[in-house]
């Protein structure tokens, strides 16, 4: 596979310090409309560009303490956390918080500086509806796969699985699997890739992958590839390089990326970047985003790009990462 | 209206000199000359001796100098000038003391330098005033102030130079004088260019200060003060805006006002092709054709940038309120949160001034759990800036909850919203949310929820018209049927069929009419699973669907979505791939007879065929099938049909 990168021609390489630069200036657009539009973001943002980094093979470039501290103040006495400070807690950013910490080592400080895990974890385990097993994102109710997926991935990487129903939740969603072999949002809703992304890795955190119909699954993922080499999320959509993660971290949790054409894939993305300004957009030429940026880089790390980290595939964090954390 | 001087110019012997230019007033003043009457009156000087053949100059003591002694008067001299125009009051004021040169000085005084609009004064001396001027100035002052008073009754003006009975009438008028003071006054005009039509005092002063009746005039400046004097307008207001700013704003009202009202005209176009109008003239149905439908979506994103714009920008009604949450009285007994951010923060927030506000203010009423008329305008205004703010959200429902407000309002509202933010996920939660809570009041009675379910409907189609596969509609349309029940409802099924009429590739609405279809209650298993055989569905209900979609098909044999229905279908109703042989030969000809021959116009169809023969056993055609997929029809997948073919245990695949 490395043999086949090096042919591809000069203006489809990675062009990593570009997008290093990029994320590391993020934090400076505050005169950008767009920027304060998404500050109930901020903390998600920072899980992205900071797992890009690591990607990337800069895992200094952004500061550590300002990280934590960052992160820190966001934190409620709930244990949960806001997207940003003064912001309610919500599960989203609860678990991109606890993915940040993981990944620069700082777990501790959660006992050492703020609440403590334990609070973190019952925060996160009391959004789950105890009838249906599925997560609420915050007292109000919005029930998603996403924030099953979540509390999955946020309460392993503590330790504190034990604290929900786990079988309840795996119940909830094998409910969710469509005829068509995909799952959605909700038992009913139309498969979407995305959602197909948190319904498999979270059968997977909890050792059920044998709920799932693989060959049915894999056919439907396998046909998101369009002509160009890029993914889309559902059928009949554009590509977007997002879905290159959505789609492709399933495939590979399934065992079956063989199934797509992976060097037009990495050709697409790579397309798909802004090798002078860095960072990647959904399609080529369009503007890019911190949330395009990571799943772009995370995607040419499943496809074994040289140069990247790997990639651990149901957590999206660096392999390096979750090994240190969960032994895996 | 100059105070009458009997006998108060001819005949008494002028002190004033008259020498050649410039032509003096008498320079003896009187007491009364420092009296500034409300009328804006001008003092009087003595009148250098004058020839008068009018009887009514006596009446006035004349004020002007008379043309026969007056030398050629100089060109009025430029006003002070002020500097070069920056906000918008400071551009009035310069427009109004280039049109009224005097009465800016009179208003501003003749200090040099000129003021600027930053120092606030107290009345004193050299700070405006008739005696300030010089009496060439108060001279020509006077002579604008007649002839513009004349230019405003135009009627009147067409007999100045004819004399007799009408000329003094409007001599009277004009200045309490005599028809030659008339023409002394036009003389200086005509020759001073200057020009009649000015800004009226009310633009001067700013929208904050409505002149009353009973006051005009010079005092009544001095006495409102502040913008009368040069003092900064308050900060915010129209008049501290830039031209710049003020023209852009300008521009962007015309703008949205105009694609509000094209909006507006569409809608009303498409309500009635909904309701299926003729049109009066023609007899033709009324009909909103597919280019319009993009045109306003393109329109409503503009119109949605632009409020976010000007209420970003301060400029707009919604935003007049905005950047003064802090002076409305409303407001006054709450005390905003404003952020601090620690030192240094990492991902610091930096928000412009009117979203700050707002913002700290929501903070402080959220932290009190205030449930008000107010806080739900104030979610309103934030929403307006940003929608994509979940909590803001929350808290509305809260509001809307406690207040006890009607929800087809709240619908209503949120509706525009919607169309406006078409990827957002909290407004459908929104929705989520008024419906549970609306439904326990509706749930007994069927007419009732019937209604409801048809009004729904009729936004989620107008919604679906502009984004026709997004997800959070859908899903909450999935919601809704299990809600209401509408697994039975024919005109929801309609619904989604005309969807897959306009595009046979919406994979959405394939996914729903899974739904409705096998989840009707009474031909259904509750809660049986989508990729389970459910022994409760009719068989006709099952041939019925099997046929629908194999007519989709035909329409376009490449679409993945109703190749996945026809699975499925087949599947719930425990049915036998090998049925629908016979259908997905239609696609596939000559296969493996050479490039000739062959002709596969679905790939879908062979994937199928492959399945088929696997399951009855016929492994080397199984084999063919997915051979000349990986080698032709579907390469980009070749390692999925490898992998296929390794399954089928042949001979040819293990090779």
């Amino acid at each position: 596979m490395a043999q086949k990168f090096e042919q591809l021609p000069e203006e489809l390489q990675l062009a990593t310090s570009a997008h290093v630069k990029y994320i590391q200036s993020l934090d400076t657009r505050k005169d950008e409309y767009g920027y304060w539009l998404t500050e109930h973001l901020r903390l998600n943002g920072l899980y992205w560009g900071l797992t890009a980094l690591h990607l990337l093979g800069h895992p200094d470039a952004l500061p550590r303490d300002e990280t934590i501290n960052f992160v820190l103040s966001c934190q409620h006495d709930s244990g949960g956390f806001g997207a940003a400070p003064g912001h309610d807690a919500h599960m989203l950013s609860t678990v991109s918080a606890v993915q940040i910490l993981a990944t620069v080592d700082a777990l501790d400080e959660l006992d050492a500086r703020g609440k403590g895990r334990l609070q973190v974890g019952k925060f996160i385990a009391n959004l789950q509806n105890p009838e249906t097993g599925t997560f609420a994102g915050d007292e109000w109710g919005e029930e998603d796969t996403r924030f099953l997926y979540g509390a999955f991935n946020a309460l392993s990487l503590l330790g504190l699985l034990h604290l929900i129903d786990v079988d309840k939740a795996v119940h909830h969603v094998a409910a969710c699997a469509n005829f068509d072999g995909g799952y959605g949002v909700s038992p009913g809703a139309e498969s979407h890739a995305g959602q197909i992304f948190t319904c498999v890795a979270a059968l997977t955190i909890a050792g059920r992958q044998d709920l799932i119909d693989k060959e049915r699954l894999g056919r439907w993922l396998s046909e998101r590839q369009v002509a160009g080499g890029g993914l889309n999320g559902r059928p009949e959509k554009k590509e977007d390089v997002c879905y290159s993660w959505w789609v492709l971290s399933s495939l590979e949790m399934i065992g079956k990326t063989h199934w797509i054409d992976r060097d037009r894939l990495a050709a697409f993305i790579l397309r798909c970047q802004d090798p002078e300004n860095g960072g990647i957009s959904d399609r080529p030429g369009d503007m890019v985003d911190v949330w395009h940026t990571v799943f772009g880089i995370a995607g040419l790390s499943l496809l074994k790009y040289p140069g990247l980290e790997p990639v651990d595939e149901v957590y999206c964090m660096p392999k390096a990462v979750t090994a240190r954390v969960l032994g895996r | 209206m100059p105070p009458s001087k009997k006998g108060g110019g001819k005949g008494k012997a002028s002190q004033a000199s008259t020498p050649p230019p410039p032509p003096p007033l008498a320079t003896t003043t009187t007491a009364a000359e420092d009296k500034v009457t409300s009328q804006g009156g001008a003092t009087t000087g003595k009148p250098p001796s004058k020839e008068s053949d009018d009887e009514s100059d006596s009446a006035i003591g004349p004020v002007l100098p008379s043309s026969s002694t007056a030398a050629p008067t100089d060109p009025l001299p430029a006003t002070a000038a002020l500097p070069e125009p920056r906000t918008v009051l400071e551009r009035t004021r310069a427009r109004f003391a280039a049109a009224r040169p005097y009465e800016a000085r009179l208003i501003f005084g003749s200090r040099q330098p000129p003021p600027t609009l930053a120092e606030p004064e107290e009345p004193g001396p050299g700070l405006g005033g008739l005696k300030d001027l010089e009496p060439r100035e108060r001279a020509a002052w006077l002579a604008t102030r007649i002839a513009a008073r004349i230019a405003r009754r135009p009627a009147l003006s067409a007999t100045t130079t004819t004399g007799g009975a009408g000329a003094a009438e409007l001599a009277r008028v004009a200045c309490g004088g005599g028809a030659k003071t008339v023409r002394e006054a036009w003389k200086l005009v005509n020759e001073g260019s200057v020009p009649l039509r000015a800004a009226g005092e009310k633009q001067l002063l700013g929208a904050a200060t409505a002149p009353t009746p009973a006051s005009t005039g010079i005092a009544r400046r001095r006495r409102e003060g502040a913008s009368s004097r040069g003092e900064p307008a308050p900060a915010g207001s129209l008049e501290a805006r830039t031209i710049a700013a003020a023209e852009a704003r300008w521009e962007r009202r015309v703008r949205l006002a105009c694609l509000l009202a094209e909006s507006r005209c569409f809608r009303a176009q498409r309500e009635r092709e909904t309701r299926g109008v003729r049109d009066d003239r023609t007899g033709e149905p009324a009909v909103v054709t597919e280019r319009e439908v993009v045109e306003d979506k393109r329109r409503r994103l503009e119109i949605a940038a632009l409020r976010r714009d000007m209420a970003a920008h301060g400029s707009g009604p919604a935003s007049r309120a905005a950047g003064k949450i802090a002076s409305n009285p409303d407001w006054d007994d709450v005390v905003p949160v404003v952020l601090e951010e620690p030192a240094g923060a990492l991902a610091s927030i930096a928000y412009p001034a009117d979203y700050a506000e707002a913002m700290s203010y929501l903070r402080a009423v959220m932290k009190a759990n205030e449930h008000s008329e107010r806080c739900l305008w104030l979610t309103e205004h934030i929403i307006n800036m940003n929608a994509s703010h979940y909590t803001v959200w929350l808290y509305r429902a809260a509001i809307l909850f406690a207040l006890e407000k009607p929800i087809a309002e709240e619908i209503e509202w949120l509706n525009e919203i919607a169309l406006a933010n078409l990827k957002n996920y909290q407004i459908w939660h929104h929705r989520h949310l008024l419906v549970e809570n609306h439904f326990p009041s509706i749930a007994a009675d069927p007419a009732a929820v019937a209604a409801f379910a048809a009004s729904e409907r009729r936004f989620l189609e107008r919604i679906l018209a502009e984004d026709t596969k997004n997800y959070h509609v859908w899903s909450y349309r999935s919601y809704l049927a299990n809600k209401l029940g509408l697994f039975s409802d024919a005109d929801e099924l309609a619904s989604v069929e005309r969807m897959i009429d306009d595009d046979v590739r919406n994979n959405s609405a394939w996914s729903h009419r899974f739904f409705l279809v096998f989840s009707h209650p009474d031909r259904a298993t509750p809660g049986a699973a989508a990729t389970e055989p459910d022994p409760k569905a009719p068989p006709e209900m099952v041939d019925r669907e099997v046929a629908y979609a194999q007519a989709k098909i035909r329409l376009a044999p490449q679409n993945q979505s109703p190749w996945s229905y026809l699975r499925g279908v087949l599947v719930k109703g425990g049915r036998k791939l090998g049925e629908a042989e016979g259908f997905a030969r239609e696609f596939v000809t000559g296969l493996g007879k050479g490039e000739d021959e062959e002709d596969v116009t679905s790939t879908h169809a062979l994937d199928l065929l492959a399945d088929i023969y696997a399951e009855q056993g016929r492994k080397e055609e199984a084999d063919l099938c997915l051979q000349r997929l990986g080698q032709k029809w579907d390469r980009i997948r070749l390692g999925y049909w490898e992998w296929r073919r390794r399954g089928l245990g042949t001979e040819a695949a293990a090779a």
